[in-house]
């Protein structure tokens, strides 16, 4: 129930073209719950969905391999049109691409999410019908799983962690300025609560958090719960 | 890359930019207007397809669902699994072709390695962007009827029939897709040499099948190369695809591959700003609120981007923690299975297959415990390696 809850809230969440590519978690759980859940259909629609996750994902990704690359032209082509000079002009350039790196990074960060919150209902959705069927459907099934594309975020992951590196060197560095930052975070995320990348990653950790609070399924299949570096970063200040 | 200390100088700032990332050192001859925030538009087509077959129009797959019993041994590689190979062989490859390109257009069934049984691992893809010059809007509806008033037709229909102008032989190409061959290996996503970096899936009987429209997956190898043809040849405006494919003398690469990759490149370098495309929405960003709020006397855009950008690393951070446990988890749980099967086997549980013993045992274990494990409970936890999970609802200080 807590599940379906979140991924109902992820979706809601979520960039609006993204929303119809999630897992149909509720609409499996009724198919659970139903007299005779015919193991087929089931199974077609989880396979719908598969197919679903790995067209979504694989497009995405396509989309971002190309945009990265012209991210990356573009900082080439403005570094070379700064030159050496401390320009102030070309600041709005440089706060533009800044915020676009960011924006990238964050959509990026989004598709893994995404990817693993199918994934994570699909396991669960599995570990109910098995419940409900008494069956041994899950294991082989998310065995396989774990081959599909959308769950191979090894690339996207790559070119996250590229950007981060990247950034750090665009943003000055300021121990004073992050403080205080931190302190006006509650204002920020209230602020920043509207729609967008912002929003949906917030609403991410908080899901993964709740997910990972300690369930009364508890199980050797269970993950441990979030530890999070700095929890009152948003977590505290947005919920 | 590596990151370098910080300036603060703006131009500064971008020459470490670009240091640190891997810029290349050809520059883009044809100066396209700065690309704008990326997000080229999904073809329409693409979301209505997703749009029947997912979300609220689950209707219409249930529908499907009842309407043919057997339209839907797409479960073929797990029927095997689940001991219902009797069931399903039977119907399997033609509907096992046609499920799994279900969401898919142009899917010529033929090559369709995904038949294999063993294979769901290269999955059902397929929806080639090259399909939106294939389809209108209005054939999604004829499509979805003919899906619920056909019966037995579903066996047999191949849908790309329902789904392509130019389809040929529905059911030559559904029997072609049976022999299929074995599943290519993956491919290794990061190899530099353009020759053999494209991880195709499924691959093609025939190599020189050019209806392969099996969706490719992309790498940034493979897209410099394609950049590197695309500039060859006068620019994404002068580009063909043909031209393109030639120059990039990829093998496996089809020209459909280059046509849906040339557009989305022409979209994402001549997009227009965003506020001008679709809706706004999705573009706005938290700044256009933190400008506001600046006024106010909050904090500045580059603390707001500091801090998306702070939340979204740790983000990726919590998702890469969170994946690998799963990982793990589920290595360990294969084993065990193994180990309960073997012992099962060993008790001479009989004659049965080896996945029905499990799935019996499963039963009676189930009304033992409230656990819905696949394996013994007991088992599990006797079996446990010290370091795998966990303390129990163990409240940590978030």
């Amino acid at each position: 129930m807590k599940f379906g809850k979140r991924i109902k809230e992820q979706i809601q969440e979520s960039l609006p073209e993204w929303r119809g590519k999630f897992l149909r978690y509720k609409e499996l759980k009724n198919l659970i719950s139903s007299p005779d859940p015919a193991e087929f259909i089931f199974i077609g629609l989880l396979n719908a969905d598969i197919d679903k996750f790995n067209a979504f994902f694989v497009e995405q990704e396509e989309d971002f391999i190309i945009y990265h690359k012209e991210l990356q032209y573009r900082i080439q082509r403005l570094v070379e049109k700064c030159g050496d000079n401390d320009d102030e002009t070309f600041r709005e350039e440089i706060d533009d691409i800044r915020k676009d790196i960011v924006n990238f990074h964050g959509e990026m960060v989004l598709l893994v999410n995404y990817s693993n919150i199918n994934y994570t209902g699909l396991a669960k959705i599995l570990k109910k019908y098995d419940k409900r069927r008494g069956g041994a459907l899950r294991s082989p099934f998310i065995q396989k799983v774990l081959h599909q594309p959308f769950f191979k975020t090894d690339l996207v992951s790559r070119l996250v962690r590229e950007w981060e590196t990247t950034i750090d060197a665009v943003f000055p560095a300021s121990n004073a300025e992050a403080e205080r930052g931190y302190e006006r975070s509650a204002a920020v995320s209230s602020a920043a609560a509207g729609e967008g990348i912002f929003r949906n990653t917030v609403a991410a950790l908080v899901t993964m958090r709740e997910m990972r609070r300690g369930s009364s399924t508890y199980s050797a299949f269970s993950l441990p719960p979030v530890n999070l570096s700095d929890p009152d970063l948003v977590l505290g200040r947005c919920r | 890359m590596e990151a370098r200390p910080v300036q603060r100088s703006g131009s500064r700032e971008l020459s470490n930019l670009a240091r640190t990332s891997s810029i290349p050192s050809t520059p883009n001859p044809s100066s396209a207007p700065e690309a704008a925030f990326m997000r080229p538009d999904h073809k329409p087509l693409g979301q209505q397809a997703y749009h029947l077959l997912s979300s609220s129009n689950g209707g219409s797959v249930g529908h499907i669902c009842s309407s043919s019993t057997s339209g839907f041994s797409t479960n073929l590689h797990y029927s095997s699994m689940v001991s219902h190979e009797k069931h399903y062989a039977a119907a399997s490859s033609n509907n096992d072709s046609s499920w799994c390109n279900g969401g898919f257009l142009d899917f010529p069934a033929d090559h369709q390695a995904v038949h294999n049984s063993s294979q769901i691992e290269d999955g059902c893809i397929g929806i080639g962007a090259a399909f939106d010059d294939v389809q209108k809007p209005n054939d999604w509806q004829e499509w979805a009827d003919h899906l619920i008033t056909d019966e037995d037709p579903l066996l047999s229909t191949n849908w790309n029939d329902l789904l392509i102008d130019t389809s040929s032989n529905s059911d030559t190409k559904d029997q072609k897709s049976l022999q299929t061959i074995p599943p290519q290996p993956q491919t290794v996503q990061q190899q530099p040499s353009p020759s053999v970096s494209v991880e195709l899936r499924p691959v093609s009987t025939t190599s020189s099948n050019s209806n392969n429209k099996a969706r490719m997956r992309w790498t940034p190898d493979l897209h410099e190369a394609f950049v590197e043809a695309v500039n060859s040849l006068g620019g994404s405006d002068r580009a063909t695809p043909k031209g393109v494919l030639k120059k990039m003398k990829v093998e496996g690469l089809t020209i459909y591959h280059v046509k849906s990759h040339l557009q989305k490149y022409r979209t994402a370098r001549y997009r227009p700003e965003p506020s001008e495309s679709g809706s706004p929405e999705k573009k706005l960003t938290p700044l256009e609120h933190i400008t506001a709020l600046d006024l106010k006397g909050g904090i500045g855009i580059t603390e707001a981007l500091r801090l998306q950008m702070e939340v979204q690393k740790q983000l990726h951070e919590q998702l890469e923690i969170q994946r690998n446990l799963q990982l793990r988890i589920e290595e360990q749980g294969k084993y065990l299975q193994m180990m309960f099967e073997k012992q099962n086997s060993g008790l001479g549980r009989g004659t049965a297959s080896t996945s029905d013993s499990p799935s019996k045992s499963e039963q009676e274990d189930n009304k033992k415990t409230a656990d819905s494990e696949e394996l013994a409970p007991e088992e599990t936890r006797k079996c446990q390696e010290p370091e795998s999970p966990q303390p129990k609802r163990v409240k940590t200080d978030n």
